[in-house]
């Protein structure tokens, strides 16, 4: 019997329903239900005034009006996420219980969303059906990962090819990637494509992770003068900033400035939490400014999205044209929005903001379920990032609660940017909205990041392999021979 | 006609409502782990692993939650006495400074070491470390859980 045998079974007193969990799941299925009804009558109510067409068909106020937008999808989607449940429970792991059911409320808003937007916006399947399979993909990546993954020591101990991995997937995509609206963030091997960008996120905070956690006495003990600033020591520094500086750099290349903030954002976040010093706060924000500033002159990218935030009608129906639309989307929505269904009415046949699915879910959030409505949906985020602090303070060692504090940074920060963004709150950059925004890469991301907090969560009593032992092989053999 | 607009509206507000008695239900659990974890004696600094023991004396598995100044030895008076020909009488100690834990050597025969490689004076510790004197392995945790 193994001494983690031991710790397990010590670890799990009585049987582990995950009742929280269940009980959870079932209040999101009824709402979900709720929710598909109420997308049924309210785009049957528009009827020919021009709603969106379902895939069920919605030609005027039949009898049929009273039932669910396309049931055969839903019942998928919830099919999946109590599949997902089970899968859990079966791992019988004392993991987390309530960050299934909140990205899986997340996840079926985003079905209801794209089931009611024209189904023509993506090829194939059409948008809904295809993004209920990248949600079902998504799902089954939280539990899977949940269930199976125990050791990190896969994720800690080769930082560096980590590293090594993502820079060259976004050297791969620049060389070899192909433009979708001016940005070159796809890359399609054979028939499968993917935005790279959206997996460096994880690899960016492993290797922030793993570096800090190793390295965090001397970036706290020793320190180099600058002026008033204390600052960590350099040659601690380097790895970590060229790092980040490489993401960056071929980042901005590929104008994607929401991935860009994000990065520097999370970068600056980890080693806050990694030293606690206030000084990286002020030093990484006034990089930022000067950053912004330079930016600002030098791409006109940036400028141009600058100018429409400080005056989006200005442009109104050129530049700034999905700003001022989101806005007015957000005043029509009022305190309980439109309902599902009912707002946006497609101007001359087209839909007023037209990276609606991508870039713009919130505002059709807005329109539709109102202010409570988005307040509720910020409220999940928020919830996600509770629970990851959460298993980040409870975490055994350094490595694990600075993983723990990374993903869930990722999935706030995200939501944060394009939600103040839609908002006009900050410059709008096209960033997806973690499980509700269209798109397999953004949605296989935010699952994997969920499913890793899952498993990060475990509090039976586990062993993870040690730091760096054979970055040092020395003098064992005396001790090593007894054992 | 009337009857579908009523409709229309409870099934909008039956979906906020959800959304809202689901966050209720949520900020409940949170609540109850946050209470759960106040209640759990004193914020400890850190505390150490047996991971094995030739001897038996300690256990493996067992856990020690250790103060600001940690001694380790096979000495009784060691603060965590650790029963094993090759480890010293006062073998070695662990000091909480400035939000780090050290590891300082006591002069022992058989030296201490921090993932494999020996410690030299003293050394700083990261959570998730594996600590060895003697034949007995240890690795040094976080305890506020």
């Amino acid at each position: 019997m193994t001494l983690r045998d031991l710790a397990v079974g010590r670890g799990h007193r009585g049987p582990l329903g995950r009742r929280r969990e269940f009980g959870l799941l079932l209040v999101v299925a009824v709402t979900l239900v709720a929710g598909s009804a109420s997308l049924r009558a309210g785009s049957a109510s528009l009827g020919a005034s021009g709603g969106a067409g379902l895939p069920g068909g919605s030609a005027g106020a039949s009898p049929g009006a009273m039932w669910l937008a396309d049931p055969v999808a839903l019942a998928w989607f919830i099919g999946g996420l109590f599949s997902a449940h089970l899968i859990l429970v079966l791992s019988r792991r004392r993991t987390d219980q309530v960050l299934l059911p909140t990205v899986g409320f997340l996840g079926g808003i985003s079905l209801l969303l794209m089931e009611r937007l024209p189904q023509d916006l993506v090829g194939g399947l059409g948008l809904g059906r295809t993004q209920l399979v990248w949600l079902l993909l998504s799902i089954g990546l939280v539990a899977g990962i949940g269930a199976i993954v125990r050791s990190d020591a896969w994720l800690r101990l080769y930082k560096y090819s980590w590293a090594a991995v993502g820079i060259g997937l976004l050297l791969l995509t620049f060389l070899f990637g192909h433009d979708v609206n001016g940005q070159r963030l796809t890359l399609s091997i054979g028939p499968l494509s993917g935005q790279p960008s959206e997996l460096i996120k994880i690899i960016l905070v492993v290797f922030l992770a793993a570096y800090l956690s190793e390295n965090r006495p001397l970036l706290i003990e020793e320190s180099t003068r600058v002026g008033p600033l204390r600052l960590p020591p350099l040659p601690y520094l380097a790895p970590m900033i060229a790092m980040w500086a490489i993401a960056l750099a071929v980042v901005i290349v590929q104008r994607d400035l929401g991935a860009a903030f994000l990065f520097f954002a999370v970068f600056l976040l980890l080693l806050y939490v990694a030293t606690a010093r206030t000084s990286f706060v002020v030093l990484g924000f006034l990089a930022f400014v000067a950053g912004g500033v330079v930016l600002y002159q030098l791409v006109p990218h940036v400028r141009i999205r600058v100018d429409i935030w400080l005056d989006p009608f200005a442009t109104a129906s050129g530049t700034g044209y999905q700003v001022v639309q989101a806005l007015h989307a957000f005043a029509r929505g009022g305190l309980l929005g439109t309902g599902f269904g009912a707002g946006l009415p497609l101007v001359g046949g087209v839909l007023p903001i037209p990276a609606l699915h991508t870039d713009f879910p919130f505002a059709a959030l807005g329109e539709e379920l109102g202010l409570v409505g988005i307040l509720g949906i910020l409220g999940l985020y928020l919830v996600v990032i509770e629970r990851g602090f959460r298993i980040a303070a409870s975490a055994a060692d350094d490595f694990r609660a600075l993983l723990a504090t990374g993903l869930s940074l990722i999935i706030g920060v995200q939501a944060f940017i394009i939600a103040a963004g839609n908002l006009k709150l900050i410059p709008l950059t096209g960033i997806t909205l973690p499980f509700i925004s269209y798109g397999g890469s953004s949605l296989v991301t935010s699952g994997v990041v969920i499913g890793l907090l899952i498993a990060l969560s475990d509090r039976g009593p586990e062993l993870p392999a040690a730091g760096n032992r054979q970055e040092r092989p020395r003098v064992r053999e005396g001790l090593e021979a007894p054992a | 006609m009337d009857g579908t607009v009523i409709a229309i509206w409870l099934l909008r507000l039956l979906f906020l409502a959800g959304l809202y008695l689901f966050l209720w239900n949520v900020v409940r659990v949170l609540l109850r782990d946050l209470r759960a974890a106040a209640q759990e004696p004193g914020i400890e600094l850190g505390r150490l692993v047996v991971l094995s023991s030739p001897t038996g004396e300690p256990e493996i598995g067992a856990t020690f939650s250790l103060d600001a100044v940690t001694t380790l030895g096979r000495n009784v008076n060691a603060s965590i006495v650790l029963d094993d020909e090759f480890v010293s009488n006062l073998h070695a100690a662990l000091t909480y400074r400035g939000r780090i834990w050290y590891l300082e050597d006591l002069g022992s025969t058989n030296g201490s070491y921090v993932n494999g490689s020996a410690v030299e004076g003293i050394a700083p510790l990261v959570f998730g470390d594996e600590l060895q004197f003697g034949n007995v392995r240890l690795r040094l945790e976080r305890t506020h859980r």
